[in-house]
C-alpha cells in the first residue's frame, strides 16, 4: 500500500495492509470504522429525504396510498424481506470467518450472500415487469402499450370511470395505447364516497364539484407509485453496488487476503449490506402493508 | 520551547524535498495522495470557478447600469445572475476554505501525516471536476435560467434550459463536500498527534470539523432534492406537480434544509480562519477559546433548524414561521459570542497590520452588518415588505462575499507562505485589501437603500429615479474587481521572484509554523509531540515578531 511516489519513508516498517499515513493497524482500523459509519450516516440523510417526502404525501392522501399499497404484492415482498435477513446472517458470518481466516468459508458465505441478492433484485424484476403489465409506471410511455383494436369489444368499456367497470374475469377490459398510467380499481374511490376516514387534503383532493372525482383519485395513487419506483429504484441500485462490492470482496477472500490481522474491508462491506438490508426493512412495510385493512 | 533561531526567520535554505518538488510528473499530481497537492488542485480550480462566477457578476452590474434592459435581454439576464448563483456557491463558497485551506493545513494543525482517507479526498477531488465539468457543459449548451435555488414548479415544468444537466452536476458536485466533510471528521477524530488534546485544537480546526457535520448531514437531502427535481422533469410528473396534488411548497422545505445550512458551510470555516489571524495576529491568546470552539458547533446545530425563514412568504403556516423567526434569532446568539471574542482578544493585544489582518478586520465590520441585516430578514414582519428584494442580495453578499471571499482571501495570504514558501509583496497585499473592502462596500451598501426603497432582485430593468445608486454599485463593483485579481498577479509574481519566507515568517506558535515551508510531503521530519496550549504566546515562548524584523533587517543591510 504505501508504495505511492509521495511517501518518503522507504525505511520504515508497514505491516501488511497498513497504509502509510497511520501509525499503526489499531489508529487505521478506528479511522476506517469511524468513516464507514459517517458514511452511512449520509446514507440515512439521502435516504431520510425520501423518508419525508413519503410520509408528507401518505399523511395527506391515506386512502390514495392504502389502494396503491394494495396493487403491491405483499408475498413478492415478504419474501424479499425473508431473502435479505438471511443475506445478513450470511454476512455476519463472512466477516467472523474474516476474522478467524477461514478462507474456504468467506468465498462460500461471501457466494451465498452473492445469490441471495440476486434473487432479491430478481423478485423486484417480477414485480416491476408486473407494474408495467399493468399500466402502474407512473411516468407516460413507460408501461406496456396495449391498443384498443387488440380487444376491439372491450375499448368501450374502458373509456368509462374506473368504478363503473366490472371486475375480474373476461369482462376486463384494458387499453392503454401510448403507455399512460393506467389506474381501473376504484373499490376505494367508492370508500371515500363515505367521507367519514378523509383528511383535509383528501375532502379537496378527490372531489371535483362536490363529486367524487376517479381521475383526481388516480393522481394521487400516481403519487404513491412514483414514490414506490423512486424509493425502490433507489434502494434496488444499492443492491446493485452492494453485489460490485461483493465481487471485489469475494476475489481478495480467494486470495487469501483477510485474517485476523486484517479484516477490515469485509467488516465495513459488511455494514454497507446491512444498512442496505434496514433500508428495506423500513420499505417493505411503509409501502407493502400499511393501510391494507382499507381493503380486507 | 523555540526560540528565535530556531523558528527562522527566512534565512533558511527550502528543504531539498518538500510537497511540491516530490514528484514532476503530471501523474505524481493526478495520482497523488498528499493532501497538500490535492488542496493546491483544488486552488487552481476553485479560483477559475470564481473567476468564471465573476465574469456573470460583472455583466449583471453592467446591465444595471441603465434602468432599461439593454444590455442583456430579460431570457439572458435570467441565465447570467443564475449561473452566476450556481458558479458562486455550489462550485467556490462551499469548497473554498474548506477543500483548499482545510485540506491544506488541517492535518498539518494537528500533526498527521496525512488526511485519514487519502485516496477518498483524491477521489471528492475528481467528483468535483466531474460536477463542475458537467455544469460547464450545461452552461456551454446554453445554460439555465430557474435560479440558483431551482424552485418548482418553473423548473420542473416550464423552464426550457439545461436544468437536468446543471441539476446533475451539482448532485455530482454534492458528494465531493460530503467526502471531504467525512474526511475532516474522522481525521480530527483518530489523527490528532500525541498532545493534541480537544481543547489545543486550534479553532481553525473546530470551525472546520462544525462545518463537516453540517456537510455530512445536509448535503444527501440537497442531493435527493437534486435527484427527485430531475427524475420529475424528465417525466413529466411527480411530488412538486401541483396539478396531480403535488407540492412545490415541499420542495422549498427540502431544498431550503440543506441550502440554509449551507450558507453556514460558506460561513463557518471563514469564521474559523478569523480566529486564527485575529489571535495571531494580536499575539495574544484568543479570549473565550471554548466559547468559539462551542459556538461553531451550535452553529451548526441550529443552522438545521431555521430554514424555513426562506419561506415566510411562500404560504408556510403562520406557527411555523414564528418558530422558524424566534430560531433565526437564537442562531445569531452564537455568531455574536464569536464576534465579541474577537473583538476582546484585540483589546491590549499587541495588533500588527499585515495583510490577513486587514482582511480580519474587515472581516468583522462586514459580517457584522451581513448578520445584523440578516435579523432585519428573521424578523416575520418586515421580511414580508424586504422579500426578494435588494436588501436580500446586499444581505447575503455581505455575509457571503464580505464573510467567506474575505476570510479565504484573508486566509491565502496568511498561509502562502507556508503553502509556497515564497513572500508576497506586503505593499501590494496591504493595496489590494484596501481597495476589496472599498470596492465590495461600494457594490453593496447602495443594494441595501435600494431594496428597502422596494428594488425587486432578479430583473433586468427598474424604475429609473433608482440609477444613481445603481452607479455607485457598478463602478464600486469594478473597484472590487480590481482588488480580486490584483492578488493573482502578485501571488503569481511571488512564486517566481519572491523571497524565502522560511519556516516562520509570522513568528507563531501553531504547529504549522513548526515544519518547513513549503512542508515535506509528510508534514513533519518526526511526529510533533505537543505540549503547549493553542495560541500560546509569551515572552517565554520567545515568538517576538518585533524582534525578528528588527534582527531581519539588520542582517539584511
Amino acid at each position: 500500500m504505501a508504495t505511492h511516489v509521495d511517501t518518503l519513508d522507504h525505511e520504515h516498517y508497514h505491516p501488511p495492509g497498513l497504509q502509510h499515513q497511520f501509525e499503526d493497524m489499531k489508529q487505521q482500523e478506528e479511522s476506517v470504522s469511524i468513516g464507514m459509519w459517517m458514511f452511512l450516516v449520509q446514507e440515512i440523510m439521502f435516504f431520510g429525504g425520501l423518508f419525508t417526502v413519503y410520509l408528507v404525501f401518505r399523511s395527506r392522501f391515506p386512502m390514495a396510498f392504502a389502494a396503491g399499497s394494495n396493487h403491491l404484492d405483499a408475498f413478492w415482498g415478504g419474501l424479499n424481506t425473508l431473502v435479505l435477513i438471511v443475506s445478513s446472517l450470511t454476512m455476519a458470518l463472512t466477516v467472523y470467518y474474516a476474522q478467524k481466516g477461514n478462507r474456504n468459508m468467506q468465498v462460500i458465505l461471501i457466494a451465498l450472500t452473492m445469490f441471495f441478492g440476486a434473487v432479491f433484485l430478481g423478485v423486484k424484476a417480477i414485480e416491476y415487469t408486473g407494474k408495467y403489465n399493468d399500466g402502474f409506471v407512473p411516468i407516460t410511455g413507460l408501461n406496456k402499450k396495449v391498443r384498443a383494436d387488440a380487444h376491439a369489444d372491450h375499448a368501450a368499456v374502458a373509456e368509462k370511470p374506473c368504478y363503473e367497470v366490472e371486475h375480474g374475469g373476461a369482462e376486463h377490459a384494458y387499453v392503454n395505447p401510448r403507455g399512460d398510467f393506467q389506474w381501473t380499481d376504484c373499490s376505494l374511490v367508492k370508500l371515500a364516497e363515505d367521507g367519514k376516514y378523509l383528511t383535509d387534503a383528501e375532502k379537496v383532493g378527490y372531489f371535483s364539484n362536490g363529486q367524487i372525482d376517479p381521475n383526481k383519485f388516480r393522481d394521487k395513487v400516481r403519487i404513491f407509485f412514483w414514490i414506490y419506483f423512486v424509493m425502490t429504484g433507489l434502494h434496488a441500485l444499492h443492491m446493485i453496488v452492494g453485489l460490485g462490492l461483493m465481487t471485489w470482496l469475494g476475489w481478495k477472500a480467494w486470495l487469501g487476503t483477510y485474517g485476523p490481522d486484517y479484516y477490515m474491508p469485509v467488516e465495513m462491506s459488511g455494514l454497507y449490506w446491512h444498512f442496505v438490508d434496514i433500508v428495506w426493512i423500513f420499505l417493505f412495510p411503509l409501502l407493502y402493508l400499511l393501510g391494507r385493512h382499507f381493503m380486507h | 520551547m523555540q526560540n528565535v533561531d530556531d523558528m527562522g526567520t527566512g534565512y533558511y535554505d527550502r528543504p531539498k524535498l518538500n510537497y511540491l518538488n516530490n514528484g514532476h510528473t503530471i501523474k505524481s499530481w493526478l495520482l497523488t495522495k498528499d493532501h497538500k497537492r490535492i488542496a493546491i488542485m483544488y486552488l487552481i480550480s476553485v479560483s477559475v470557478f470564481f473567476f468564471m462566477g465573476g465574469l456573470y457578476a460583472s455583466a449583471i452590474r453592467l446591465e444595471l447600469l441603465t434602468p432599461a434592459s439593454d444590455l442583456l435581454e430579460s431570457g439572458s439576464y435570467n441565465k447570467a445572475f443564475t449561473q452566476h448563483g450556481i458558479l458562486m456557491i455550489f462550485f467556490f463558497l462551499i469548497p473554498s476554505i474548506p477543500a483548499v485551506l482545510g485540506n491544506f493545513l488541517l492535518p498539518i494543525m494537528i500533526g498527521a501525516k496525512d488526511l485519514a482517507l487519502p485516496r477518498v479526498n483524491l477521489l471528492s477531488l475528481y467528483i468535483y471536476w466531474i460536477g463542475g465539468g458537467l455544469t460547464l457543459f450545461a452552461l456551454l449548451q446554453g445554460g439555465v435560467d430557474t435560479g440558483w435555488t431551482f424552485y418548482t414548479p418553473y423548473s420542473t415544468t416550464f423552464s426550457n434550459t439545461y436544468v437536468m444537466a446543471v441539476g446533475l452536476g451539482i448532485f455530482v458536485n454534492g458528494f465531493s463536500s460530503i467526502l471531504t466533510g467525512l474526511n475532516f471528521i474522522v481525521t480530527v477524530h483518530t489523527m490528532r498527534a500525541p498532545g493534541m488534546t480537544w481543547f489545543r485544537l486550534p479553532l481553525f480546526v473546530w470551525a472546520q470539523y462544525a462545518t463537516s457535520l453540517v456537510m455530512i448531514l445536509g448535503t444527501p437531502v440537497i442531493a435527493i432534492t437534486v435527484l427527485l427535481l430531475a427524475i420529475e422533469r424528465f417525466g413529466r410528473v411527480g411530488i412538486f406537480d401541483p396539478s396531480i396534488g403535488g407540492d412545490p411548497i415541499l420542495f422549498q422545505h427540502l431544498f431550503w434544509f440543506y441550502s440554509h445550512p449551507a450558507v453556514y458551510i460558506m460561513i463557518l470555516p471563514g469564521m474559523g480562519v478569523i480566529s486564527e489571524l485575529i489571535s495571531n495576529f494580536s499575539r495574544k491568546k484568543i479570549f473565550g477559546y471554548e466559547f468559539i470552539a462551542f459556538s461553531s458547533i451550535a452553529i451548526a446545530v441550529f443552522g438545521f433548524l431555521v430554514w424555513g425563514h426562506h419561506m415566510f412568504v411562500s404560504g408556510q403556516s403562520v406557527y411555523a414561521g414564528l418558530v422558524f423567526s424566534f430560531l433565526t434569532m437564537v442562531v445569531a446568539v452564537p455568531s455574536a459570542i464569536k464576534m465579541f471574542n474577537w473583538t476582546a482578544t484585540l483589546y491590549k493585544g499587541s495588533v500588527s497590520f499585515d495583510t490577513p489582518m486587514l482582511y480580519a478586520i474587515g472581516f468583522m465590520g462586514l459580517f457584522l452588518i451581513g448578520g445584523l441585516t440578516g435579523l432585519f430578514l428573521g424578523s416575520m414582519g418586515l421580511d414580508v415588505h424586504l422579500t426578494d428584494t435588494y436588501f436580500v442580495v446586499a444581505h447575503f453578499h455581505y455575509v457571503m462575499v464580505g464573510g467567506q471571499v474575505i476570510a479565504y482571501l484573508g486566509g491565502i495570504h496568511y498561509w502562502w507562505p507556508k503553502m509556497t514558501g515564497k513572500m508576497y509583496s506586503e505593499f501590494w497585499g496591504k493595496i489590494s485589501a484596501m481597495l476589496v473592502f472599498i470596492g465590495f462596500n461600494l457594490t453593496f451598501f447602495p443594494q441595501f437603500i435600494l431594496g428597502y426603497q422596494g428594488m425587486p432582485r432578479r430583473y433586468a430593468s427598474y424604475p429609473p429615479e433608482l440609477q444613481v445608486l445603481n452607479i455607485f454599485s457598478t463602478a464600486g463593483a469594478s473597484v472590487l474587481g480590481v482588488g480580486l485579481i490584483m492578488p493573482v498577479i502578485y501571488l503569481g509574481h511571488s512564486l517566481l521572484f519572491g523571497k524565502n519566507a522560511g519556516p516562520n515568517p509570522w513568528m507563531l506558535p501553531g504547529l504549522e509554523w513548526r515544519t518547513s515551508s513549503p512542508p515535506p510531503t509528510e508534514n513533519f521530519e518526526t511526529t510533533p509531540i505537543v505540549t503547549w496550549e493553542a495560541y500560546e504566546f509569551g515572552e517565554e515562548s520567545g515568538l517576538d515578531l518585533e524582534e525578528a524584523r528588527r534582527r531581519e533587517i539588520a542582517r539584511t543591510y
